[in-house]
């Protein structure tokens, strides 16, 4: 049964994608239906899991080939709380698409890929095997390829194809890491060489390539330019999935699976601190209000690798905390963002003002997920921060959590400045509230950024048992 | 069934400190448009509240563990001696202002959404107080900033400055604090209050994690360099919430955690170079507001000043690490709350038949509002530490420790002293004597009387609290803070006292010197606005210098443009300079591919001698 509803998680999305252009020829209703279906059964799925993968029970697929080639899926804690975000921020996301793309062309193909972009994330986290894992990022760069280029325009195309080339470039550097564990250990089965450590210059690569979809500097420029795309896009890549499966193939290998050298406890929240200082100073200036959110992204990203790469236990706890918050709360102020951009046809914040008169309902939603970023409580963000400055502290890392405070600050700054310049102050332009299900899917991420402050203790139970920390 | 409800009632009874403000608050919500019963809930909660805050206070110390967050983050309420004190003092607070704030928001459309941030916040400030958890007092400690934000946006949309400036101080203050206690944690190896045994503050990590703990606190009580959003706020915001949070409610929260610093996470030494550090960010913060304040010509941004130069006060107590300075900062603290939410009711009071507190559109209105006029004098009288009103005393004390610490200290708490009896002089004159002035021609009188039972029974409070101090200085304060020693009865240095009275009545000389210069009550601090010195400071002061606010946007900007320099040259890596070398190769082949044989032939042969030279190069 738990393998089912593993493969069900995996191929309904995956394979269901295919049937969304047919059934989009004749019924357009019934293609946004099915595309919706599609993402909430692997939720639904995801969540069924979760007893099994809590019991210690887990769903395993393997089937052995030549040459210590295997193909392998794996329904543990960790993949299953990765499926559960990333699907209840995209099931949101597939919601909201509904009111926002409705008047634009191409939208069979728009469907497709946000099924087969969820699908290959949900291969991309079950997969227990290197070349499947790599097999799966792949597929998530062609689609978010093709959905960053979504309006077809010049400036679109050259920026879609500025993040594929530079997610695949990425991509294809980690694939020489992988193939150098196949070369030292002779197997891509990540059971089987659970607990090896890996030399310094396979880390090395792997790590190029899980920067560049996390979107950490240097590698990170693709991710606000990719601000081209449509705001459930852009919410999609920058905030629920897309540069969630760096920060999950971290995890992944290099704590849960792998050993690294300790010189990467230094190296990495190194790079993280410096991206995170340099992007909220970016966010600090920018006055597209789609770049501020992507810069924030960076920023956060930043943060979280901070967490998961300082070597200690719960810190890994914070940092699955924070993704979960922050896959919500960044979601829903991509989407509240997109409410504002289809009212007034314009991103830029200083064309806007005012707008909570006219956009309450949008203006609180995005105040509540802004908080939640900030940290601020009773949101879910603050518990995150808390652990994760916490854990870099108890790690003596004493001078990145002082600078992970100033970057706190300067999220505070720059989220303000953007809430500030678009909602309030004097009205600049007349606008007119979303559609009542784009409201609806920002009020849920908004109100779930509320609850996981106040029921902080499910989620926590959750990452214990991730983090393995009972 | 009685019983078993009374168990689970006493059983619960921290945690419904929480609850049940939070709950009220979203009945409130509820309630429109009908005022008798908005105010029947108001009143039946709060003395509720009030009630189970004093049986706390009587009780013995008991605690209550909730499973919450894990990690340390269990929410674990405790009700001893300190905390229960200042849950009450919160409670009696908090019954004042909001039955204020009821009568001044009476059938306005703000009201139900103004208490539901109300009790919101007392659920906060009662979770946080009651917290024994540094992280979970943390989370309510924070939670108060969206509070604030709510309030100071209600019907300020348009106006956002004052609500930006109190997230962005108030944030980066609830940050710091967040450092300071993981620091504390880390070096205490608990997150426990009451499992800490005080921590010396000697190298750098004790001494970060004490000084960010203390700004922490003293910043959400509005102290430098925290402080700047109050007087914005008192231009924007609603007097209620001037009289709720920068009046009292902060305040106490700040000072709460201010003393639980000072006396059970750090070992704050007296004459230690720390304390002298906390003496003088007191006196600083005292100086400058109460100069700041002394040069207002509004009277709600005249009290803001006032309401964060009286921090400066209690700082410089607390900083001493005297009992006798403690104890006189919450003294001090209490009395404060009390003179300042009846000052700032007043200005109110006066709000709301004027339309205005600017002090150059009205004046003289103390005839035809008696009431406001006795309370703002007996409550002026108290800030002023004028004997027998509360302040005196708690100043007195203050004195006392700042001499036996420094008399530097001493010197700069009585030119503060000197400083707010002018500023009082002048707004009391201006305000309430002399002919009457207003906005425009209309009849006023005194504010109804739902407005003006919370002025009247503040004002009694700051006479009772001085005449018969052995109340709140041995019955709340000794027992809150388990000293032994009495503090309470006349001061026991008659010189002190003498010295301050003659500071008073220097004060007194002073403005009758000004008001006649300057040819009236409300000028008469403009000799000393624009002496030599003292101007051109005005002058920068004014121009926002010494506003953190400020300083940071200023020292952001700059670091946010070498970063958007930085970000430049990564795009022109990735869009000119990667492109380029990408083509390049196809550029130089299409160049040189123009059909020509001799070339082609050229190349091939330089193909094959390279492969030559490999191969030779390989054998050998």
């Amino acid at each position: 049964m738990k393998e089912i509803l593993m493969l069900a998680a995996i191929c309904v999305p995956l394979l269901g994608a295919f049937l969304i252009p047919i059934f989009g020829k004749a019924i357009t209703k019934l293609r946004n239906a099915l595309a919706l279906i599609f993402v909430l059964t692997a939720l639904l799925c995801s969540i069924l899991l979760l007893p099994y993968a809590v019991a210690d029970n887990d769903a395993v697929i393997h089937i052995y080939l030549p040459l210590g080639l295997s193909i392998g899926f794996h329904a543990d804690a960790l993949a299953v709380f990765m499926a559960i975000t990333s699907t209840l921020v995209s099931s949101v996301i597939v919601l909201y698409s509904f009111g926002y793309i409705k008047d634009y062309p191409n939208q069979n193909e728009y469907y497709l890929m946000i099924c087969l972009f969820i699908g290959a994330m949900m291969g991309l986290v079950y997969s227990s095997n290197l070349i499947l894992l790599y097999m799966f990022w792949e597929i998530t760069s062609f689609c978010s390829w093709r959905l960053i280029g979504f309006y077809r325009d010049r400036t679109a195309l050259i920026r879609a194809n500025k993040a594929f080339i530079t997610t695949v470039l990425g991509a294809l550097i980690m694939l020489i890491g992988f193939i150098g564990i196949y070369a030292e250990t002779g197997t891509f089965d990540l059971s089987v060489i659970k607990g090896y450590t890996l030399p310094s210059w396979i880390v090395a690569v792997i790590l190029v390539g899980i920067l560049t979809k996390s979107a950490t500097f240097p590698l990170h420029n693709w991710l606000p330019d990719a601000g081209v795309a449509p705001s459930p896009v852009t919410s999609l890549l920058h905030a629920a999935v897309l540069v969630k499966i760096g920060l999950y193939a971290y995890v992944r290998l290099f704590v849960v699976e792998l050993n690294i050298d300790k010189v990467f406890e230094t190296i990495v929240p190194v790079i993280a601190a410096v991206s995170a200082l340099l992007s909220a100073g970016a966010a600090l200036k920018a006055t597209d209000i789609k770049r501020v959110i992507a810069y924030s992204t960076i920023s956060q990203i930043a943060f979280i690798l901070l967490g998961l790469s300082c070597g200690v236990e719960v810190g890994l706890a914070g940092g699955l905390l924070y993704i979960l918050a922050h896959s919500i709360a960044k979601g829903g102020l991509f989407l509240c963002a997109g409410i504002v951009e289809h009212a007034l046809h314009t991103k830029d914040m200083s064309k806007m003002g005012g707008l909570i008169k006219t956009m309450p309902v949008t203006a609180i939603s995005c105040l509540f997920c802004a908080l939640s970023v900030m940290g601020i409580p009773p949101f879910g963000g603050f518990f995150a921060k808390f652990l994760v400055i916490d854990e870099i502290v108890s790690a003596g890392q004493i001078t990145l959590g002082i600078i992970f405070i100033i970057g706190a600050i300067m999220t505070v700054l720059y989220l303000a400045r953007m809430f500030s310049l678009v909602f309030l102050g004097e009205e600049k332009a007349k606008a007119h509230e979303g559609t009542k299900v784009m409201l609806a899917s920002v009020i849920i991420l908004a109100v779930l950024s509320l609850f996981m402050g106040i029921l902080i203790n499910l989620p926590t139970e959750l990452v214990k048992m991730v983090g393995g920390l009972q | 069934m009685i019983n078993a409800l009374f168990d689970i009632i006493s059983n619960n009874m921290l945690l419904i400190f929480i609850l049940l403000p939070a709950f009220v608050g979203l009945i409130m919500l509820f309630i429109r448009k009908r005022f008798a019963i908005q105010l029947a809930v108001l009143l039946l909660s709060s003395i509720i509240n009030l009630i189970a805050a004093y049986t706390l206070f009587a009780s013995e110390s008991f605690s209550y563990v909730i499973p919450f967050a894990s990690f340390g983050l269990d929410i674990v309420l405790v009700s001893n001696e300190l905390s229960s004190l200042f849950i009450m003092l919160v409670a009696a607070m908090f019954l004042f202002v909001c039955l204020y704030s009821a009568f001044y928001l009476k059938h306005k459309k703000q009201f139900s959404v103004f208490m539901l941030y109300m009790y919101i916040s007392l659920a906060m400030l009662n979770g946080a107080i009651l917290s024994d958890s540094l992280g979970i007092m943390l989370f309510f400690w924070e939670g108060l900033l969206c509070t604030l934000l709510g309030m100071l946006l209600i019907n300020n949309t348009s106006k956002p400055k004052a609500a930006i400036k109190a997230l962005v101080l108030s944030g980066t203050a609830d940050l710091l604090l967040m450092l300071g206690i993981i620091l504390t944690a880390y070096q205490a190896k608990t997150m426990l209050i009451n499992e800490i045994t005080p921590i010396k503050i000697q190298g750098f990590v004790p001494t970060l994690g004490f000084f960010c703990m203390l700004f922490g606190a003293i910043g959400k009580a509005g102290s430098m360099p925290f402080h700047s959003w109050i007087p914005e706020a008192a231009n924007d915001a609603t007097t209620p919430f001037l009289v709720s949070f920068p009046g009292a409610l902060e305040k106490l929260a700040g000072f709460y955690l201010a003393v639980v610093v000072t006396t059970k996470l750090y070992d704050l030494r007296p004459h230690s170079t720390i304390s002298n550090i906390v003496m003088t960010i007191g006196v600083l913060s005292l100086l400058f507001a109460v100069s700041m304040a002394l040069i207002q010509k509004d009277m709600k941004r005249l009290l803001s000043y006032h309401a964060i130069s009286q921090v400066g006060y209690m700082v410089l107590g607390i900083g001493s690490g005297l009992p006798i300075g403690i104890a006189g900062a919450v003294f001090h603290m209490l009395n404060n709350a009390v003179f300042k939410s009846c000052l700032y009711m007043c200005a109110g009071s006066i709000e709301s038949q004027t339309s205005t507190t600017d002090l150059k559109k009205f004046s003289g209105v103390g005839k035809c509002m008696p009431i406001t006029s006795i309370c703002f004098t007996i409550c002026g009288l108290a800030i002023a530490g004028v004997p027998p009103f509360c302040g005196f005393f708690s100043k007195e004390l203050l004195f006392d420790a700042a001499l036996e610490s420094n008399i530097v200290f001493y010197i700069g708490a009585l030119i503060g002293a000197f400083m707010t009896a002018v500023s009082f002089l002048k707004m009391g004159r201006a305000a309430f004597f002399g002919k009457l002035k207003l906005p425009e021609e209309k009849k006023i009188s005194e504010s109804e009387a739902g407005m003006l039972v919370p002025m009247i029974a503040l004002s009694i409070i700051c006479i009772i609290f001085g005449v018969f101090n052995t109340l709140p200085l041995d019955t709340l304060i000794n027992k809150g803070l388990m000293f032994e020693k009495s503090f309470s009865g006349w001061p026991h240095s008659i010189l002190l006292v003498v010295i301050s009275l003659v500071v008073l009545c220097i004060a007194v000389l002073d403005h009758l010197y000004g008001s006649k210069k300057s040819g009236s009550a409300l000028n008469a601090a403009d000799h000393i606005h624009y002496a030599p010195v003292l101007k051109t400071i005005y002058s920068i002061a004014e121009r926002g210098y010494f506003d953190l606010y400020n300083q940071m946007n200023a020292l952001f900007n700059v670091f946010a443009k070498i970063c958007v320099m930085f970000e430049r040259a990564v795009s022109f890596t990735y869009d000119t300079i990667a492109v380029n070398a990408a083509l390049l190769p196809g550029k130089v082949m299409r160049r040189y591919h123009n059909g020509s044989l001799g070339r082609y032939l050229f190349a091939a042969l330089c193909g094959v001698v390279i492969i030559i030279l490999i191969f030779i190069a390989v054998l050998v």
